[in-house]
């Protein structure tokens, strides 16, 4: 991102199990990315340090070599704290420093404040720990065994190839920028980027997250990245999609549109396949603006609690009945292909988007070339795409066959790139952002005096329209529960298994407990995969992320009482 | 890299590999049982003996290193006798009803008692494991085929790391089991069926191609999971056009053999009766419009409040050129009075590329705003 040039993993999946180090945060590997975990499980038992660091213990800490289990929000310290003791005992990479970044000396000077000491006390993990975590990631070392690269021999003064995976326990935060910008630092500290089984390895929820911003579906990029406030690639873009101009202020993302929906200021809102009503934050709030729409159209495969406020809903073919591509966490593009038939009218999403938008274009009296919004079928628009994307130009249905191709692919020779950043990063230099701790948006108190967490169980997805509509999965997980620690439990006097009410100064939710050591004291964890306990009803909306404008799910404060 | 000779050929071999492994990639079959590639070696099936140059005994080809100038002969009179007594002693212990096997066209022990001949057991015939357990509604472990190969415990500890099943008792008493024999959910299982996926026989089936067809009848499909973001990819086995089992494949790019619960199981969604098949009109529009007679207006209450939301309460079926028409006029109406900002489009990481792409153009060269978001942050 700010520090590379590129938002994406930087390495790809398989060359985990090759890892000396593989140090993990704000994911749950096991229960978000199961086939991932896989890869770590590989290298751990190939010898590899694993080293955890998460509120939560969660399941590859079974695994792992190193857990710091840190109250939840203070990781940053920690992270700090290891480049401050990294720097400290020359385990840094001067020649990577030298060589290949800038703006390492205003780092340094930052870094200098946030001694292990420091970050013990807010995070609660032992200077020890930080210090050995500091070194294992920083010299690449192994638990056991040798490495399989050259470059590791520690007699020739090598180092290791230690490698990061993180998910959205690090973006969805009200400092989530700040922290991804600090393990991009950490990386780049340690030369542990550019190489094989090495990198800064954001690990993406959904199936084509990954496409979609691609794609340009955020409000301020065009597909392949390319800046809206740009004005050079905003002409070419209009040339190339024939239209005289294309808006050049960044957009509204989805929280800050249901806050203008709420003033009047957004009266349309259009939703393909998603359900804000379940996964954004502050539900009440999303539901208020919502009702008051001039016009609310949801297009999807299930009836979703968004779509029973829509004006208007289309039917949808769902992912196994359509072709089409998805582009997966590690760039890689992969072909879909048709497996069942969609049931009743259900069809493709670019059908229905394209007849809207050639009915809108009538409306409005806008004449355009016959065929402008309709395709032939989704490999008329990937070939569209690709001369407008350029980290796609060099894909092609046909190229895609098979194993697909992981972008940058710029041109129709290239054979996709499997790792990033070798010799040189996509913006010139990496550069060291200087970053500070920030504490939460919110912190509990005497109203509210415990941390919620939110995220995912293993046998459901997101907002649950699909996986509580599968009879195996919903079998194994039927109900939302709230994990609460032990002591916690025995405060508010509730057991396992019985009913609680869950309230933040946004809302509140009923949950049954399940009480378990895997939070500590003072947290409690909600996934938010429940309709029956939206967890987003409690998260907050105020404090945006300033950069990335992600709300922090990851922390709230709330109180839990029996019913 | 260094040579070695299989069956007269020369062929390469990397130091560590073993004599199976180099065989199968150069398209020369050794008959195998409990080995798998992705695992550990386990040694216990015997299957796979070879001849080597100066050795007086057979040795199993998957416990045998390469080495340099090797001669290896994996098909000889001996051998062959030798393999044929092996299959012989396993369906002793295992019923031969292929007739009416689920597992029948993709069952190894089947497949090797076809090669080598092996019509019945030359020994006593005893069934020892006689265990069925449908505990759960992922995978059956029907013990009577098991062949105690322990591919399943080795994938559960060494891929997956659950380690939630071992190989337990000795003689005719060892069967694989969860601890004390409990039902799956108990265990550390966390059902991903990569045991079901690697095992060689019936004993480990899915639950839902029992009785739903045989291995000829199906045809296969890739593509791509729908649901997290490392994209495996899936092969459906499919009869008359429904799902009836999904698997991996050794050539799947990210994932290769291995899933997860959601995307091994997780396809039944697509046939669920809460499937949107209609363009829907909330009534309050659809009796502004004349669609309906009955005036309705949209309950105060949340919809996350109501337990079981009918949608046909509040929604009635119309033809999509009104739904579109409707859309279009007051999207134009936004447009015209409030200008492109006033709209907001959602697009969604569960759609392709090519519609997450025309979403997009849309909003921007259609609409006019770049007020075009989806939930990667969320
Ligand atoms: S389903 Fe997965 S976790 Fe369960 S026993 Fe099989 S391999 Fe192990
Ligand atoms: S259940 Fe299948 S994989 Fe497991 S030991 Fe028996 S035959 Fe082998
Ligand atoms: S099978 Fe599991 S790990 Fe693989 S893409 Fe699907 S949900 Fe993700
Ligand atoms: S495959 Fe070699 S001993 Fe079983």
């Amino acid at each position: 991102m700010q520090a590379f040039g590129s938002g994406a993993m930087t390495n790809s999946i398989h060359e985990m199990r090759d890892a000396d180090c593989v140090f993990i945060t704000g994911s749950n590997t096991a229960e978000s990315h199961p086939v991932i975990s896989y890869e770590v499980i590989r290298a751990a038992r190939r010898g590899a340090n694993v080293v955890i660091v998460d509120p939560r213990r969660i399941p590859l800490v079974e695994h792992a070599t190193l857990f710091l289990q840190v109250k939840p929000g203070t990781d940053i310290y920690v992270f700090l704290a290891m480049m401050h003791t990294i720097i400290r005992e020359g385990w840094a990479d001067a020649t990577f420093i030298a060589e290949r970044t800038e703006g390492y000396d205003e780092f340094r000077a930052v870094v200098e404040e946030y001694t292990p000491e420091r970050a013990s006390l807010m995070s609660g993990v032992a200077v020890g720990d930080i210090e050995a975590a500091a070194r294992i990631y920083a010299l690449g070392e192994r638990a056991s065994g040798t490495s399989i690269y050259a470059d590791a021999a520690p007699e020739n003064g090598g180092r290791g190839h230690s490698t990061i995976l993180y998910a959205m326990g690090i973006t969805q935060r009200s400092n989530g920028t700040d922290l991804v910008m600090t393990l991009a630092n950490l990386a780049m500290l340690n030369g542990q980027i550019g190489k094989l089984s090495t990198g800064v390895n954001p690990l993406r929820g959904q199936a084509n997250v990954q496409g979609a911003c691609d794609l340009g579906c955020l409000v301020n990029v065009f597909p392949g990245y390319q800046a809206v406030t740009d004005a050079e690639k905003r002409a070419a873009l209009a040339a190339a999609w024939n239209v005289e101009t294309l808006p050049g202020e960044v957009g509204l993302t989805v929280v800050e549109a249901m806050h203008a929906a709420s003033e009047g200021k957004v009266r349309t809102v259009y939703v393909m396949g998603e359900n804000p009503m379940m996964t954004d934050p502050n539900t009440n709030h999303v539901e208020k603006s919502l009702r008051g729409l001039d016009l609310l159209v949801v297009q999807d495969i299930f009836p979703s609690e968004t779509a029973q406020l829509a004006h208007v809903i289309l039917p949808a073919a769902a992912s196994l009945e359509k072709d089409g591509s998805f582009t997966n966490t590690e760039r890689r593009a992969q072909l879909l292909n048709p497996v069942v038939q969609a049931p009743g009218e259900a069809i493709p999403d670019w059908q229905i988007t394209g007849e809207i938008a050639a009915r809108f274009d009538a409306k409005m009296g806008i004449e355009r070339e016959s065929g402008y919004w309709y395709y032939n079928s989704s490999s008329e628009i990937f070939d569209e795409l690709a001369t407008v994307t350029p980290i796609y130009r060099g894909m092609s249905y046909a190229r895609l066959a098979g194993e697909g191709l992981q972008w940058p692919c710029p041109d129709a020779e290239h054979p996709g790139t499997q790792y990033l950043h070798a010799g040189k990063f996509s913006r010139g230099r990496g550069k060291f952002n200087p970053v500070h701790a920030n504490d939460p948006a919110e912190q509990p108190d005497d109203d509210y005096p415990l941390i919620l967490t939110t995220g995912r169980v293993l046998y459901h997805y997101h907002s649950g329209t699909m996986t509580r509509r599968s009879g195996p999965l919903d079998w194994r997980d039927p109900g939302g529960y709230i994990e609460i620690n032990p002591v916690d439990a025995a405060s508010v006097d509730v057991q396992d298994d019985s009913g609680v009410v869950v309230e933040s100064r946004r809302g509140r939710v009923l949950a049954r407990t399940k009480i378990s050591e895997h939070v500590p004291p003072g947290t409690v964890f909600l996934a938010f995969h429940w309709r029956e306990s939206p967890a987003n009803v409690l998260t907050q909306d105020f404090k945006l992320d300033p950069v990335a404008k992600i709300p922090e799910y990851k922390v709230c404060a709330v109180r839990v009482e029996k019913v | 890299m260094f040579k070695l000779s299989i069956d007269g050929r020369i062929v390469d071999a990397s130091p560590g590999a073993n004599v199976l492994d180099v065989a199968l990639a150069n398209g020369i079959e050794i008959p195998h049982l409990c080995y798998h590639p992705e695992l550990s070696v386990s040694g216990g099936c015997r299957l796979c003996l070879v001849e080597v140059e100066g050795r007086p005994e057979p040795t199993t080809a998957c416990g045998l290193a390469c080495a340099e100038g090797m001669e290896i002969r994996t098909q000889s009179e001996q051998l062959t006798a030798m393999r044929r007594a092996i299959i012989d002693l396993f369906v002793s212990d295992h019923p031969l009803d292929c007739v009416t096997c689920d597992k029948a066209g993709s069952c190894l022990l089947q497949k090797y008692a076809y090669e080598y001949g092996v019509t019945e057991t030359s020994h006593e015939k005893i069934i020892a494991r006689t265990l069925y357990q449908d505990d759960n509604p992922f995978f059956i472990r029907d013990h009577q085929y098991c062949i105690l190969c322990g591919r399943c415990t080795r994938v559960c500890e060494e891929i997956v790391g659950a380690s939630a099943i071992e190989i337990v008792g000795r003689g005719f008493e060892s069967h694989v089991a969860t601890p004390f024999d409990g039902p799956m959910i108990d265990s550390s299982c966390v059902f991903c069926g990569s045991c079901v996926q690697v095992c060689p026989t019936a004993a480990l089936l899915p639950v839902s191609r029992l009785g739903k067809g045989r291995e000829w009848e199906m045809d296969r499909v890739k593509s791509i999971c729908g649901y997290c973001g490392v994209g495996c990819e899936i092969e459906y086995a499919r009869k008359n056009g429904d799902i009836v089992y999904a698997q991996a494949t050794p050539d799947g790019p990210v994932n290769g053999e291995f899933l997860c619960s959601k995307g091994r199981y997780g396809w039944d969604f697509v046939s669920h009766p809460d499937r949107l098949t209609h363009p829907l009109m909330r009534r309050d529009v659809a009796y502004e419009l004349g669609l309906t007679d009955d005036p309705w207006e949209l309950p105060t209450e949340s919809p996350l409040a109501v337990e079981n939301p009918q949608i046909e309460d509040s929604f009635v079926p119309v033809e999509w050129d009104t739904a579109y028409d409707l859309i279009a006029e007051r999207l134009a109406h936004t447009v015209q009075n409030y200008g492109p900002d006033a709209v907001m489009g959602l697009s969604s990481a569960r759609c392709t590329n090519e519609e997450n792409y025309l979403f997009q153009k849309f909003m921007r060269a259609g609409i006019g705003t770049n007020n075009v978001d989806h939930c990667a942050r969320l």
